[in-house]
């Protein structure tokens, strides 16, 4: 008796109890609901189950990296929606990092033009919907780029148009991959080298000249591999035929606008993440650098980021996330990703609403938990480098 | 002995007694008493297609879809203004006549296998005989779809238009890019900004789009048909009574059109008409709208209030309209058209 009252007792037991019946009441929750659902949708007539994803979709798609045709599955189209929200979201990504942190730094400048312009684009950006900006960037792309026939011809090998930019494609890629593989090898002697003289700087306090070396290494050596592979690679060149230029590929300018508004949206919050993380630098810790000695420059590179990074990274994290979710904001300009493709053109083909918005709601939180994931790992590497 | 009497007395009592209520009662019409109680009829239309379905600047609603809801309130509620108009995109009409939250929609809704099978839905018949082709820019030189290939094409995601396009050049190995836009207006307003050579939909949708483009003049509609896409009201499956009421409402405005029942002389064909249909039809003999838990003169307020199926077709996208479309299929099948309705019998 008494040790079934202590049982009962144990703290860690009656916890794991509780969190039992939550779990289990969630779990019943969710199963009701999908049953229920399911049984009311065969007396209304609505089909539902997940086989439609076998099914041939038939729905062409102007922006295909994967390798997909209208007579694929419609589960091919769903890659395609996914592949390209990811495309749109990591570059918009690095842009709108690249554009926020030096927006941020500018708004810090003593440079009194310099902070106010920084200042009244945050401002500006920050009150405006993002819907607007993406419409805005969408027919500032089609309102200024010329009709086909008046294209913008890059070397007589690319053409910019209002229908996109048509660019090359290798015919046959096996010189490419090549060159591919030198880069990299060339960029891993880079990173072995930069260890190495971070090593010697320690022990010795000599430094080497690392900067000239990555210039060899990380920009000559692999120019010079893909140049001379582009050389001997058969390319297909687009050729203005009838309608538009046929043959390579189209970069699609709702891609470009889509990108566009969410870097310069995205950037005008990110520079206010920096600048708050620059703000939180104890003035000190820049004074102590200065008295060492350290240039302002140095000073920048070498205690404040550093520092300001560790503030900086949590907030980043929830914009990244913002990023990743708004490219849904592509459906409204015709860009085929997630929403526009599977809850828009599949959806509507099949009418299997329920099934399809689960699938992307998972796929979404997926990406997200993903991005957050990696964002972890990155919050605890740079809190951890302290000596 | 008494048992028995009283038995077979009480039995034949009992069967009287249902029969009398069998007499009376129709089949509960959730969807027809709900409408009663509310005092109008929630319709579902097209965002905004002159012609079929469109709301000027004072909120009034015109067009072919338009005047068939109408004619649905007038026949259920004597009354063709007790109509609630619910805008919905290509996307919403499935979700929103599925949940309940319109009666029926008349929409540009093409009859099709797949939405008929799965969706939970039943077209009943055909208000407008529609075919797919393309509008270009008159510079092009396009002189028909042939004319196509290497085109990029804009369409509305979801809408049969997007497959059968798809479909149609890739039979005929000519490559297209196809545009796939949420809405028709972000599509035809991508067409109107250059983004694309060509726009795709019916044929009557693309005379009342045209209108609103920047300078109409510069483009033009080509006339080959490559598909052929039946459309009409949709209902969700059950309720049969609604269904019947829905289906009987096009035909007999079909029907009147074919009597020569019109909004202008239905008095006097009520009064005087020696046909048996146009008296069925207007309700002086037959008691037809009883039938269907209608009062009598359902049909006759219908062709009052709104016309026949010709009248209200001239008004709205024929002569008298800005589309000015011709019959064409549309005409009956007396007159070399498709339009069909079984009889009043």
């Amino acid at each position: 008796m008494t040790t079934l009252l202590a049982f009962i007792n144990n703290r860690a037991v009656r916890d794991a109890f509780w969190q039992a019946v939550v779990a289990i009441s969630v779990a019943g929750l969710l199963v009701y609901f999908v049953r229920n659902a399911s049984d009311n949708m065969v007396k209304a007539g609505i089909a539902s189950g997940f086989d439609f994803l076998g099914r041939t979709s038939g729905i062409d798609v102007p922006f295909v990296l994967t390798g997909y045709v209208p007579q694929s599955s419609i589960a091919a189209l769903l890659w395609v929606g996914v592949v390209n929200t990811m495309l749109v979201a990591a570059v918009s990504i690095v842009l709108a990092t690249i554009l926020g942190f030096f927006i941020g730094l500018a708004r810090l400048s003593s440079n009194w033009l310099l902070s106010t312009l920084a200042g009244a684009y945050v401002e500006f950006v920050r009150n405006i919907p993002l819907l607007f900006f993406v419409l805005f960037w969408y027919s500032v792309v089609i309102g200024a780029l010329p009709q086909p026939r008046e294209s913008l011809s890059i070397f007589s090998i690319a053409f910019l148009n209002n229908r996109g930019l048509t660019i090359p494609v290798a015919t046959d890629g096996t010189a490419l991959r090549w060159a591919a593989l030198v880069a990299v090898l060339s960029l891993l002697l880079q990173v072995a080298l930069a260890l190495y003289a971070a090593r010697r700087r320690r022990l010795t306090g000599r430094s080497l000249p690392i900067g000239s070396i990555a210039l060899v290494t990380a920009l000559l050596i692999p120019l010079a591999a893909f140049g001379i592979a582009a050389a001997q690679t058969p390319w297909e060149i687009p050729a203005l035929r009838g309608f538009n230029y046929r043959g390579g590929f189209v970069l699609v300018p709702e891609f470009v606008a889509l990108l566009g508004s969410l870097a310069t949206y995205t950037a005008g919050f990110i520079a206010e993440v920096v600048r708050g993380g620059i703000q939180a630098v104890p003035k000190g810790q820049i004074e102590a650098a200065r008295a060492l000695g350290l240039s302002s420059g140095q000073t920048l590179r070498l205690v404040t980021v550093p520092l300001a990074l560790r503030v900086v990274i949590p907030p980043l994290t929830s914009q990244y996330l913002n990023v990743l979710k708004n490219s849904s904001f592509g459906a409204a300009i015709a860009y085929p990703e997630i929403v526009s493709l599977f809850m828009g053109s599949a959806l509507n083909a099949t009418g299997q609403a329920i099934e399809i918005i689960a699938i992307t709601l998972a796929i979404y939180l997926g990406m997200g938990l993903l991005v957050s994931l990696f964002m972890a790992w990155f919050n605890a590497r740079m809190t951890l480098v302290t000596r | 002995m008494q048992k028995i009497v009283i038995g077979c007395a009480a039995l034949a009592a009992g069967l009287l007694a249902s029969a009398g209520a069998f007499a009376q009662q129709l089949a509960p019409s959730p969807t027809l008493d709900a409408v009663k109680a509310r005092g109008a009829i929630e319709c579902g239309v097209h965002l905004g297609l002159p012609g079929f379905s469109f709301a000027n600047d004072k909120g009034e609603w015109t067009g072919l879809d338009v005047d068939y809801c109408r004619a649905l309130a007038a026949a259920v509620l004597g009354d063709a203004s007790k109509v609630k108009f619910t805008p919905t995109s290509v996307q919403q009409r499935w979700p929103v006549l599925q949940s309940g939250q319109v009666d029926l929609l008349a929409r540009n809704t093409t009859i099709t296998f797949s939405r008929n099978a799965t969706l939970g839905v039943n077209f009943q018949g055909i208000n407008f005989y529609e075919g797919q082709t393309f509008i270009v820019r008159t510079k092009t030189n396009a002189k028909s779809a042939k004319d196509l290939d290497g085109a990029t094409v804009c369409v509305a995601a979801g809408s049969t238009e997007e497959k059968n396009a798809a479909d149609w050049f890739a039979e005929r190995n000519l490559k297209v890019t196809i545009v796939n836009f949420q809405k028709n207006d972000d599509a035809i307003a991508a067409y109107d900004s250059g983004r694309c050579d060509a726009y795709t939909a019916g044929i009557g949708a693309l005379a009342g789009q045209r209108i609103k483009l920047k300078v109409p003049d510069e483009h033009v509609i080509l006339s080959d048909l490559i598909s052929n896409d039946p459309q009409g009201p949709v209902t969700r499956w059950g309720d049969e009574r609604w269904q019947l009421i829905v289906r009987w409402v096009l035909n007999g405005m079909i029907a009147a059109e074919n009597l020569g029942v019109t909004s202008k002389n239905v008095d006097e064909m009520k009064a005087n008409s020696k046909s048996a249909e146009v008296r069925r039809l207007l309700g002086t003999e037959g008691g037809f709208g009883a039938m269907l838990g209608l009062s009598n003169d359902w049909m006759y307020n219908v062709i009052k209030q709104v016309g026949n199926y010709s009248e209200s077709y001239e008004r709205t996208v024929g002569m008298g309209s800005p589309l000015k479309l011709k019959r064409g299929a549309n005409e009956l099948w007396t007159k070399g058209g498709l339009l069909f309705t079984p009889p009043f019998q």
